[in-house]
């Protein structure tokens, strides 16, 4: 099953999903769908819906929402001798940026590198953190082949590949969020429609780093009964003191939030013990920072819970999660949409 | 050569760890030149090739085989590696990078994450000892059956030609010294170049962290001349003055009067000038006066010798990117060439 959950990983991660360009993954999305689904369909602002019907006539409409995008920058100017001048899509640590390699999507892909310069010929004194309009993107290429591929306003992402470490850990960009759209397509992909207790309506979602704006646009829609969040939290090992955080290979966690449905937190708690399921608890007493804050709110007003999959170095090109904790949320939400008395 | 720089840079050489590169080198030269010379190494570390002649004045030519990297320092309980620089690394481009170990194992290099900063820490450049190395162990005794205390690592980083001519890798600093010196060596093995001088090839070790193996190459050589090919440090990025990029890649061949551990032979270095002149050849010269090299170890060895610098301009150098451009290598090689044919 980890050879499942590790290949479906693999190919989310090769997508580039900056926010605003999640439509790019829309023919890996359906290829890791398969026919697991009864339809899949494209929000206006680029969420995908995934739809799978219970068949009970009276089922309730369960929404579970993982989020696509991820941070990245975007060209906005084109200078002499192949350098770009880039902004931040989302919130970008500016310390973790020179000498890092990137793809730049224009009329082609192209190859680039964020600029350093020699702590020696640097200005005196100069001990702060680069600012994004001090970093340029290195193309290697003469502005007039430049300006032929690139345009201003194309995305660029970080250039990397899954990397795998010991103990099952695994690490590159975009594992927030896209461990837990893999453990929601696996879990819906692995349960018979026979044992589905509601119409499951999983959102794998666009525009969460930049205002959170896809999945609550979606909610108008479908009017889910009750909305299940997932996304990643901070956990230990990276510096985070450990009484703020959740920890690795302790499986997913279910937060408890004044934002979130106090009953419906509770009977997931209580499936979780009850089927002797793997899990952890993080206190969120104001916001999660998650799609949550948006779907709270939509149409009449959702029910919500959170589940979260601890990561660690959040929004760097080492964001690093146990593929135990991605199993151990597939298998939550699997008992969740069979089991759950929500 | 572009092969070769290749899989040299791809090799995991770290100062005191050159063996892997050595190899790469040995098998090359072996290959290339089954019966000219005489492969060596000596107990420095170095690996050396003699083209004998009788009577003609001794040139030696030199680039080091190692890399920067890493070493295990300490293992924390948790499982985190606490690690220190072998040869000198910005710490700017240390945080976030992938690196490998020795023996295979993967990692990266974490820093405190933003969101624990204070306002102030979040403005200052990170420092190496608040650094450390991930490879997914959550506890030592995890970390201890995958690593040690004194094991190195190096940047994980793969070879990518980009843009116009431009190439990136780690290492790059000096395995393009080492893979012009091995380009060298084949086309004088096919007789497509030829050389008025007595040849020794020096390819030496522990240069990033100062006390290389030039000394005992010197020693041993007793060369006439010293030519070392190194990489230098540039600017060349946007939003630097003319001036102060000190060079520009795919500009040609620097050639230097001066850095911090060496005045070059004024002579020999305007004479490869002449050379480069004459032979339509593209150079540029080091308009700074920093960084240091063998040279200096090699100037300093024996009697002393009379040395000269044709370096490659680099961005980004001792990070995972590190960047050169081909057609300054092909300069370089070109000079070399110019060089040890006397006639010209």
């Amino acid at each position: 099953m980890m050879e499942k959950i590790k290949s479906t990983l693999v190919a989310l991660c090769e997508e580039m999903t900056v926010s605003g360009y999640e439509y790019r993954a829309e023919n890996k999305i359906r290829e890791l769908c398969g026919s697991a689904f009864d339809e899949i369909r494209v929000s206006p602002l680029g969420s995908f819906v995934l739809v799978k019907k219970s068949k009970n006539k009276n089922a309730k409409r369960l929404l579970i929402d993982a989020h696509l995008d991820n941070v990245g920058m975007m060209v906005t100017d084109i200078k002499k001798g192949g350098f770009l001048s880039v902004v931040n899509i989302g919130g970008l640590d500016t310390r973790v940026l020179p000498a890092t390699e990137v793809t730049v999507y224009g009329k082609q892909e192209i190859y680039g590198l964020v600029t350093s310069t020699p702590p020696h010929l640097r200005k005196a004194g100069a001990d702060s953190v680069p600012k994004m309009d001090e970093l340029y993107i290195d193309t290697g290429y003469s502005l007039e082949e430049l300006e032929k591929i690139v345009t201003i306003g194309d995305p660029v992402g970080y250039r990397l590949k899954l990397t795998e470490m010991e103990n099952g850990y695994v690490t590159t960009s975009g594992l927030d969020d896209k461990a837990c759209v893999c453990a929601i397509i696996e879990a819906i992909k692995d349960v018979d429609r026979d044992e589905l207790k509601y119409d499951i309506y999983v959102t794998v979602s666009a525009q969460e780093e930049t205002g959170k704006n896809g999945s609550a646009r979606s909610a108008f829609e479908i009017e889910p009964d009750i909305a299940i969040i997932t996304d990643v939290n901070f956990a230990s090992g990276d510096g985070t003191p450990e009484h703020e955080c959740i920890k690795c290979r302790g499986g997913a966690a279910v937060d408890i939030s004044s934002l979130t449905d106090r009953a419906l937190t509770r009977n997931i708690i209580k499936l979780l013990k009850d089927k002797g399921i793997k899990h952890q608890i993080i206190c969120e007493p104001g916001k999660t920072y998650t799609n949550n804050e948006g779907l709270l709110i939509s149409g009449k007003g959702v029910r919500t819970a959170v589940l979260s999959v601890p990561l660690k170095n959040m929004h760097t090109p080492c964001e690093t999660v146990n593929l135990e904790d991605i199993k151990s949320l597939k298998e939550i939400i699997k008992a969740i949409v069979t089991d759950g008395e929500l | 050569m572009k092969e070769l720089l290749r899989e040299l840079s791809l090799a995991f050489g770290p100062s005191g760890c050159e063996d892997g590169v050595k190899d790469i080198i040995k098998s090359y030269i072996e290959k290339n030149m089954p019966a000219c010379g005489e492969v060596s190494c000596d107990t420095s570390g170095g690996l050396f090739l003699t083209l004998k002649k009788e009577g003609a004045p001794r040139l030696m030519i030199c680039a080091h085989m190692d890399e920067v990297g890493f070493m295990v320092t300490h293992i924390e309980e948790n499982g985190l590696l606490r690690f220190g620089c072998v040869g000198g690394i910005d710490p700017i481009v240390l945080t976030s990078k992938r690196v490998v170990s020795e023996s295979g194992h993967r990692g990266s290099i974490i820093a405190k994450p933003v969101h624990i900063l204070s306002k102030d820490e979040r403005d200052k450049r990170p420092k190496i000892e608040n650094m450390m190395i991930d490879i997914g162990a959550d506890s030592r005794e995890e970390a201890e059956k995958v690593t040690f205390v004194g094991e190195y690592f190096t940047f994980d980083s793969d070879y990518v030609e980009y843009g116009e001519g431009y190439v990136k890798c780690k290492a790059l600093d000096d395995r393009l010294g080492c893979a012009i010196m091995c380009k060298l060596i084949k086309d004088i093995a096919t007789g497509e170049v030829s050389s008025d001088y007595e040849l020794h090839f020096a390819f030496t070790c522990r240069e990033e962290v100062g006390y290389s193996g030039a000394f005992a190459a010197t020693e041993r050589i007793k060369p006439d001349y010293g030519i070392v090919i190194e990489s230098k440090a540039v600017a060349d990025v946007h939003g630097v003055s003319d001036q102060k990029k000190v060079c520009v890649l795919g500009d040609g061949a620097i050639v230097s009067f001066a850095d911090l551990g060496t005045i070059y032979d004024r002579d020999f270095t305007r004479h490869i000038m002449d050379l480069c002149e004459k032979n339509n050849i593209k150079y540029q010269v080091h308009r700074i006066i920093s960084g240091g090299n063998d040279s200096r170890n090699i100037q300093i060895s024996a009697s002393g010798c009379r040395v000269a610098l044709l370096s490659a301009a680099s961005r980004y150098i001792h990070s995972p990117a590190d960047v050169v451009h081909y057609d300054d290598l092909d300069a370089i090689y070109e000079a070399i060439k110019a060089v040890i044919r006397r006639g010209n």
